[in-house]
């Protein structure tokens, strides 16, 4: 029997499945993978039959759940300390429009919180991310309707990229799309 | 982690390279070591197979 996955760390919900059903879909073989923010490595783990997978989180619990299942694993804020261009990368990010007084200090705490729109991480992302993107390559990128779709999509517009939605699922009272981002020709 | 991994580092402070010392090593990967970077002075750790590269204080002396 294996070890129950540690309090602190997401265990695998709706969000996840979708994002890790469209990645195996949209992963060609061989290709470099970055998995962000991998949490218990369940997508990292799974895309890694196809392809080569590097992950990263930033949550020392995280990173020992997703090592422990067998994922090359780095303990990073986003994407900071990897500086290689991958093909592929896939981020299922803190999302939940979070205000100061609902805040706590642990580390699933801060899996979920996306600040107070719900965007603070996926803008920092979708600022940074060029940098460690092939010319050529896709974001896997989970959205809510609890964050707004559209302000997320304006977000990479900003930054030179395009989005489109390839996934849908209605999961209770929100909504969850997997965007596939690439850079805007002649950006 | 795996020797493979190391190319794909970098310092998470200033990008630049990372020099790898081992202090132990099994057939499959490097259990404990550093990662160091001399334009910053700065060691992270690799522990439990696990390399950290959160900024952090540099080295002393």
């Amino acid at each position: 029997m294996t070890a129950p996955l540690h309090p602190e760390v997401y265990a695998p919900e709706a969000d996840t499945y979708l994002l890790c059903e469209t990645a195996l879909n949209e992963c060609r073989p061989g290709e470099r993978v970055l998995e962000v923010g991998t949490g218990s490595g369940y997508i990292a783990s799974h895309l890694q039959a196809r392809a080569q997978v590097v992950a990263t989180d930033i949550s020392p619990h995280a990173v020992r759940e997703a090592y422990r299942a067998g994922v090359a694993v780095v303990r990073t804020d986003l994407f900071a300390g990897i500086c290689a261009p991958f093909d592929l990368v896939v981020f299922n990010p803190p999302y939940l429009p979070t205000r100061e007084d609902e805040r706590l200090d642990d580390w699933l705490e801060y899996a979920l919180d996306g600040g107070e729109d719900g965007r603070m991480v996926i803008q920092r992302f979708s600022r940074e991310v060029g940098r460690i993107l092939d010319q050529d390559g896709r974001i896997l990128l989970l959205v809510s309707s609890l964050t707004g779709l559209p302000e997320v999509i304006g977000l990479f517009e900003k930054e030179g990229f395009h989005s489109e939605i390839i996934e849908k699922r209605t999961v209770f009272d929100e909504d969850l799309y997997v965007l596939r981002i690439t850079r805007r020709p002649g950006t | 982690m795996k020797r493979s991994l190391l190319p794909i580092l970098c310092c998470p402070v200033c990008k630049g390279d990372l020099e790898l010392r081992v202090a132990r090593e099994n057939e499959e990967e490097i259990v404990e070591g550093t990662l160091e970077c001399r334009a910053c002075n700065v060691s992270y750790p690799i522990e439990e197979g696990i390399p950290d590269l959160l900024p952090r204080e540099p080295d002393k002396g």
